[in-house]
């Protein structure tokens, strides 16, 4: 057979440029929805009363234990049920699978950055919590100030790999029609029987991605704790 | 809610085997991309683990690479390259064979640095007892320190395998008729219950996983896991 590099220079090149972006997109938007509703389930099942850690266990036991795969489909086909109409129209113009792929994502990985959060804030010596409310701060406060400096410390690593996990899922959002590079590789596979070549570009393309985001995670572990001294 | 729509003994039927007679598929099929996936990636996972933590320096230095390279690419990626560029070679395989080849390739390298983080726990006093009572390399490897490793990586493991039953989903994506597609098709012949079918898809993921972790905690009782792990070695 013959293997044509060329074509990653034309219109093949293009798509992938253009699916390359949509996934750079997918990626931020749904791991910033993660990381807010992380935090959230996070710090709740860690302070919350009964009934609320109940609801973060079963939200986080749920999450973890089915695929990315059937979630995405689960909120792209039923999306149209659950939301009313006016959120179905508005979430149209802006593409339904897109949005949908990205609430799904989010949601499940939100549920790993929950308990990375909820052990990560486990592992903070009580006293910090005790001696901040001790001399009067506020709630807020003493989680802005006090507990999520230290706590951003202990969890970056996993952060981090969370984060890749979450780029390397966003290609399961091809399933329902999201044109991220993934999905443009298979079309150029279709159309002009060159999926080697495509393959090894969008290979080339997530190695480098997600060494990049592994890389800017080492940068950002040393910037926040700068003020440390190296371990005895 | 017309679950009674889903609850057809035809749809079940075909959730848990498929269409069996003629093609195995439903549970059935993703029970068994797991359990082979399973077996096939702990092994190759120990043997490249292994290769990492004490082989010679070429072999090492080519089981890092393959750990960091399929560790940055998604499972999507790798299926696409089993199921889409043999025949480019001449070669093709069924969507069995590339869904299963590149689930035991992706999920070894994960398993090999949790087989590495279980062999740098082996304490080196254990290691120089083997050697001073005169075991060979490949004793102390086998008789010391796997099952000291083995043992001290069962949550890491279970966590991996939960994530390859989830991950046997993807197959799918290519047309292997596993549970998730046999929803997709049944979704797409009744048009009128998508919430109720992928709830269902999602609670039959969600008990399997479940049962494979309740199964692998029965490991974390060293009596338990001793005699399973003789049973195999001896």
């Amino acid at each position: 057979m013959q293997l044509d590099w060329s074509i990653l220079l034309g219109p093949s090149g293009v798509l992938l440029l253009q699916g390359a972006r949509v996934t750079l997109q997918l990626a931020a938007l749904a791991l910033t929805l993660a990381l807010i509703l992380g935090f959230l389930f996070g710090v709740l099942r860690w302070s919350g009363f009964p009934p609320l850690k109940l609801v973060c266990w079963l939200y986080v036991e749920f999450c973890r234990n089915t695929p990315p795969l059937v979630q995405i489909l689960f909120w792209y086909f039923s999306a149209t049920v659950i939301l009313p109409p006016g959120a179905i129209l508005f979430l149209r113009d802006y593409g339904f699978e897109f949005a949908a792929a990205i609430f799904a994502l989010g949601i499940y990985h939100s549920a790993f950055i929950a308990e990375i959060v909820r052990a990560g804030l486990n592992a903070i010596p009580r006293g910090q919590y005790e001696a901040a409310q001790a001399i009067g701060l506020s709630f807020p406060t003493t989680m802005c100030s006090i507990l999520f400096p230290q706590l951003l410390r202990i969890i970056a690593p996993m952060l981090i790999s969370e984060a890749v996990s979450l780029t390397k899922n966003t290609s399961l959002a091809l399933a329902i029609g999201v044109t991220e590079i993934t999905y443009e590789a298979r079309t150029i596979d279709y159309v002009s029987f060159h999926g080697v070549e495509a393959l090894t570009a969008i290979t080339g393309f997530y190695l480098v991605l997600c060494v990049s985001i592994a890389g800017l995670g080492h940068l950002l572990q040393r910037f926040l704790s700068r003020h440390r001294r190296a371990p005895a | 809610m017309n679950w009674q729509l889903v609850f057809t003994e035809n749809n079940i039927r075909r959730l848990l085997i498929g269409d069996f007679p003629d093609a195995l598929g439903g549970v059935a099929l993703t029970l068994v991309l797991t359990v082979i996936g399973i077996i096939g990636s702990t092994l190759l996972g120990f043997l490249i683990g292994y290769l990492r933590f004490t082989g010679p320096k070429p072999l090492r230095y080519a089981a890092a690479g393959y750990v960091e390279f399929l560790r940055n690419i998604p499972l999507l990626v790798l299926i696409f390259w089993a199921y889409f560029a043999p025949p480019y070679f001449g070669v093709t395989p069924s969507k069995f064979t590339s869904v299963l080849v590149a689930m035991v390739l992706f999920n070894a390298a994960y398993i090999a640095e949790v087989v590495r983080s279980g062999l740098l726990s082996v304490s080196i006093g254990q290691i120089e007892a083997a050697r001073a009572i005169g075991m060979s390399g490949l004793q102390q490897a086998l008789y010391v320190m796997l099952p000291i490793a083995a043992f001290n990586t069962v949550p890491a493991m279970t966590s991996r395998y939960i994530t390859l039953l989830k991950n046997t989903s993807l197959a799918f994506l290519i047309g292997l008729a596993e549970v998730t597609e046999i929803g997709r098709q049944i979704n797409n012949r009744l048009l009128v219950a998508p919430v109720e079918v992928y709830t269902l898809l999602l609670a039959i993921y969600f008990i399997l996983n479940r049962s494979l972790s309740a199964g692998m905690r029965l490991f974390e009782d060293r009596r338990v896991f001793n005699r399973v792990f003789c049973f195999f070695v001896r």
